[in-house]
């Protein structure tokens, strides 16, 4: 097998080099081009804990919500002077074996999200026999004393759901529609209900896929332009909020946007009044103070929330406050 | 079976040359620890037939192939008129004009007649970048072509996949004719066919000799070799058992040495034995092909 | 008692039989064609089901759907029909919609040279994929899923690492954009009703990727190579030359949409196009392309992307349940297959 072929294709390729390096050269890097600011590694407390923290989430991994978790209990571990180390992975099984690899390496502290709480009780079970101390975040609040955890920290999906409910009922909506992103998430299905619950008229759901946004566009494009009753739409995440504001645009629709979760697109929709509000539970916080809570305690035997869970949210961004939320939610804090 | 001939004179331009068009010397070649051929040697001239001979497992499809550029020669040289030449890849043997037609014939089943038939050297037309492969030519040569070789086809785009087996051949054949090959190489074009359509092959083979090309036709079958060929070489297991002029040698003589005539000596003497007549009439004929020599 | 070999007489008959085959049967047996039967049941279908799918908005709305995935399965069926698959396909629209993203936003780059720039980067990752494939002799199958798990990693990984979170936007802010926006994102009006420039550039590319395939000589060493390797290098036709190339093409395109998609939308997260290679291939295969390579047709793959767009956006307009959304589609596409293999049986039989 020679070598030819590869030889005519690389003399084709040496014509793009010199092509390439006066595109590079010829524009000038000029700031007017970066909009965004480059994000390091901030600089962090000087604690001396030393505390080996483990997280271990449902989330997918390019998932915006989870890497703001993930961005708190990191930022924590730095503040905290804390080793902190985040696995995840939405298989129930598959997030089990994770706890259960975790618990091996001997932690100081479990921190564990729970959207399936049955699958995760033996392995989350093994870890309190083992003496480790855990925590939950985000989903399972009903379950997380009942297994053996010290405390829980989140946001009822139902009762967030029922605040949007009640919100776009308060702004005159009738019907919405529910955009599901993640096919059998139980914590997004939670949401839809809780809306249902309180809006006092008709919620569909639609299935769109996560990650193929302009096809989640045409089909909840689709849906007004079929269903022209509907006068509001909800999205159970930030980066469809987008999408979902373009495509009632190109369906010349006047429905009313709501959305739960955060980020600098979605606050800067909030602020220009093409989202009537975000409902954001704080992951950011939820990483956060896990992390803190589970330091404290090892150092000083402390717990927080007397037993019940700690509420995170729901924390309603509206227009009077989007302006403040939108610089943080641009450096994937909020 | 076999087919008589009557002899066309020779052609005028083959009888002033001296160097042959294809000489083999001393070829070897070895794969790892395996001498699938040692110390070859052979000639062709243009307008002659030099019939390669050998059972399976004699080392005649690593011959071909390293005529025909698909692998280079452990030991040995290879001279076009007169010229030393080595090919280190298959468009290196097409370029001097050695036309290969392989067994499996070389023909993309799905793909229509005259899509294969210029498989390779598609004609152009047109200018950069919208150079455009010359189909409506393209189909009229082939078209034409398949008329001449007297294959009926209802549909120009009919895949090669549809056509029986003696066609694909005819039609590899007139391939390698068209794109001006000197030289063509044959890797047993009548093993797979019935009787009738090795007749039609052998007959082009003819052809395309009377052209002018040198042919090199590989086989097993001594009948079908010998009323063709010019010039024969036997190989078996690897070694040359001999390189013959026409003249130097019999069918019998031919079929005798392939076939290990010892061997059938015996199996027609024991089939001689046998009780019923049917059989010993069979190990009659067979003393007789081998024995006195008798041509049908 | 011999017999003297002629060259046989010139026949006159083959001439007149080839007038024989009708044109209906010839159209039959092309592979686009049980494609179209499919897209016209369909479309008859759900026009039954809802007003609005038949109207100029809905067909705006299932043309776009169609052409984000129409766009890719052009050059994966050329690669196809070439023998070979591309899983990485999907997840280089992300690389290419992020490179761009990351080096203008974050790094200043203009950004006509970041899209130049990030052409290149994907030019070199099909050349890999190439390169491997043609190497190795190893099952494309295996080395652009490499490729595939690979560029996830690196797409997410590098987004992370630069911008602290999982996608990359603001692209409206840099200067040069609105240029860029009307090529790539903008829409044309059509009677009043407004139809995505993607469905424009799709076409386009079905011409040119057709006319690449049916009408050079690239087209059928692309055929030959797909439909017998060895019997195309036998004959001198340069296969890994083609091959390369081919996954060069899809590379490309891929820069192509995922631009499109940044410059659209603006911004692109990271997990942009995971999942949608099995989508182009099913396409291609809706299209009359074969699996195992050889036979196929890119007007025929557009054809199948164009069914997709419509099943998707027929099950929403016909406001079918949306839980069970994943087995319509898959349910359809089965049938829009089997109809077309139906279609080609039909015509095929009673051929010699």
């Amino acid at each position: 097998m020679t070598s030819a072929p590869f030889r005519s294709i690389a003399s084709r390729l040496r014509w793009g080099v010199p092509i390439v390096a006066a595109a590079v050269v010829a524009s000038a890097c000029s700031s007017a081009n970066s909009v965004n600011v480059q994000h390091n590694k901030s600089g962090g407390g000087a604690g001396g804990y030393h505390y080996k923290i483990a997280m271990v989430t449902h989330g997918g991994a390019g998932d915006s919500f989870w890497s703001i978790v993930k961005a708190g209990g990191v930022q924590a571990g730095k503040d905290m002077g804390d080793d902190f180390t985040y696995q995840s992975n939405g298989d129930p099984t598959q997030q089990s074996q994770l706890i259960d690899a975790a618990v091996n390496q001997k932690p100081d502290g479990l921190i564990v999200s729970m959207a399936n709480p049955e699958a995760l009780k033996a392995a989350i079970q093994r870890a309190v026999a083992a003496g480790i101390p855990v925590v939950t975040i985000n989903s399972g609040q009903a379950q997380s004393k009942a297994y053996g955890a010290l405390s829980h920290f989140g946001s009822d999906e139902t009762v967030a759901g029922q605040a949007v409910g009640t919100g776009l009922k308060q702004a005159g909506v009738k019907s919405v529609i529910c955009v599901v992103q993640e096919a059998g998430n139980v914590a997004l299905e939670q949401r839809c209900a809780g809306v249902k619950s309180t809006l006092g008229g008709t919620v569909t759901n639609l299935q769109v896929d996560n990650n193929n946004l302009p096809g989640a566009q045409s089909l909840i494009q689709a849906k007004l332009q079929a269903d022209k009753s509907v006068d509001g739409v909800v999205t159970l995440g930030a980066q469809v909020a987008s999408v979902a504001e373009a495509a009632i645009a190109g369906a010349n629709s006047t429905a009313k946007l709501a959305t739960f979760d955060l980020n600098a697109d979605v606050a800067k929709a909030v602020q220009d009044g093409k989202i009537l509000f975000a409902v954001d539970q704080q992951p950011y916080l939820q990483g956060y103070i896990a992390v803190v809570m589970l330091t404290q305690y090892k150092a000083n035997l402390n717990v927080l929330g007397g037993g019940l869970p700690v509420l995170t949210g729901p924390n309603l961004i509206t227009k009077a406050n989007a302006a403040a939320v939108l610089k943080l939610a641009a450096a994937g804090t909020r | 079976m076999s087919v008589e001939v009557t002899e066309q004179p020779p052609p005028a331009s083959e009888s002033g040359s001296d160097a042959p068009m294809l000489e083999i010397r001393n070829m070897t070649k070895t794969f790892g620890s395996v001498i699938s051929l040692s110390d070859i040697s052979t000639t062709v001239r243009a307008g002659k037939v030099t019939c390669v001979l050998g059972d399976n497992g004699a080392g005649k499809s690593t011959f071909i192939k390293i005529l025909a550029g698909v692998h280079q020669p452990t030991k040995g040289e290879l001279f076009m008129d007169g010229k030393p030449v080595l090919f280190h890849e298959p468009r290196d043997a097409l370029d001097v004009g050695i036309a290969t037609v392989y067994q499996d014939l070389a023909m993309v089943p799905l793909m229509a007649i005259w899509r294969n038939f210029f498989l390779g050297s598609e004609p152009r037309k047109g200018f950069w970048p919208l150079k455009r492969f010359d189909k409506e030519k393209a189909k009229k040569i082939t078209r034409e072509e398949m008329r001449d070789m007297g294959i009926d086809i209802r549909d120009p785009d009919q895949p090669v996949g549809t056509l029986s087996g003696g066609e694909r051949q005819c039609v590899a054949i007139a391939r390698a004719v068209h794109f001006g090959a000197r030289l063509l190489i044959l890797d047993e074009p009548t093993s797979a066919l019935g009787v009738k359509q090795s007749g039609v092959v052998l007959k082009y083979i003819l052809q395309a000799r009377d052209k002018g090309l040198g042919v090199i036709f590989i086989t097993h079958n001594p009948h079908h070799a010998y009323p063709v060929g010019d010039r024969f070489l036997l190989l078996k297991r690897g070694k040359s058992l001999g390189d013959f002029d026409k003249s130097d040698i019999s069918l019998t003589e031919l079929t005798g040495m392939m076939a290990g005539g010892a061997e059938l000596e015996q199996l027609a003497h024991e089939l001689e034995q046998e009780g019923d007549t049917e059989t010993s009439a069979i190990g009659h004929e067979i003393a007789a092909d081998i024995g006195t020599g008798t041509t049908s | 008692m011999t017999t003297t070999l002629e060259r046989p007489p010139a026949q006159p008959q083959p001439d007149e039989r080839v007038a024989r085959v009708s044109l209906a049967r010839r159209l039959l047996v092309k592979p686009e064609f049980g494609a179209l039967v499919g897209v016209i049941v369909i479309f008859v279908f759900f026009s039954f089901e809802s007003d609005v799918f038949r109207s100029m908005e809905g067909a705006a709305n299932w043309l776009d759907g169609a052409s984000t995935v129409g766009l890719m399965a052009i050059p994966i069926s050329l690669l196809m029909i070439g023998g070979h698959f591309d899983l990485s396909a999907g997840v280089q629209v992300g690389t290419a919609g992020l490179a761009t993203g990351i080096m203008t936003t974050y790094w200043g780059l203009n950004v006509y040279a970041s899209m130049v720039v990030s052409l290149c980067l994907l030019l070199f990752i099909g050349f890999i994929n190439g390169f491997l494939v043609t190497r190795t002799g190893l099952p494309s199958f295996i080395i652009t899923l490499g490729m595939f798990l690979a560029l996830q990693g690196i797409n997410l990984g590098v987004t992370k690492q630069v911008t602290n979170t999982v996608q990359v936007s603001n692209l409206n802010l840099v200067p040069g954009y609105q240029a860029l926006k009307d090529i790539f994102g903008s829409q044309i009006s059509i009677g009043g009703h407004k139809f995505q420039i993607a469905i424009l550039w799709w076409i386009i590319f079905t011409i040119i990727g057709s006319w690449l395939l049916t009408q050079t000589r690239f087209g059928n060493w692309i055929f030959a190579s797909g439909g017998d390797p060895n019997a195309s290098k036998n004959v001198g036709v340069p296969t890994s030359r083609t091959t390369i190339t081919l996954f060069m093409l899809t590379s490309a395109m891929a820069w192509f949409v995922g631009n499109t998609q940044i410059i659209r939308f603006s911004t692109i997260q990271a997990q942009v196009g995971i999942g949608q290679e099995l989508i182009y291939i099913v396409a291609a295969v809706i299209g009359g392309c074969l699996l195992t390579g050889g036979y196929g047709s890119v007007i025929g793959a557009s054809l199948g992307a164009l069914i997709f767009g419509m099943t998707q956006s027929g099950i929403v307009y016909a406001n079918w349940n949306s839980d069970w959304f994943k087995t319509f589609v898959g349910a359809m596409l089965l049938l829009a297959v089997l109809a077309n293999q139906f279609v080609r049986r039909l015509a095929t039989q009673g051929r010699r």
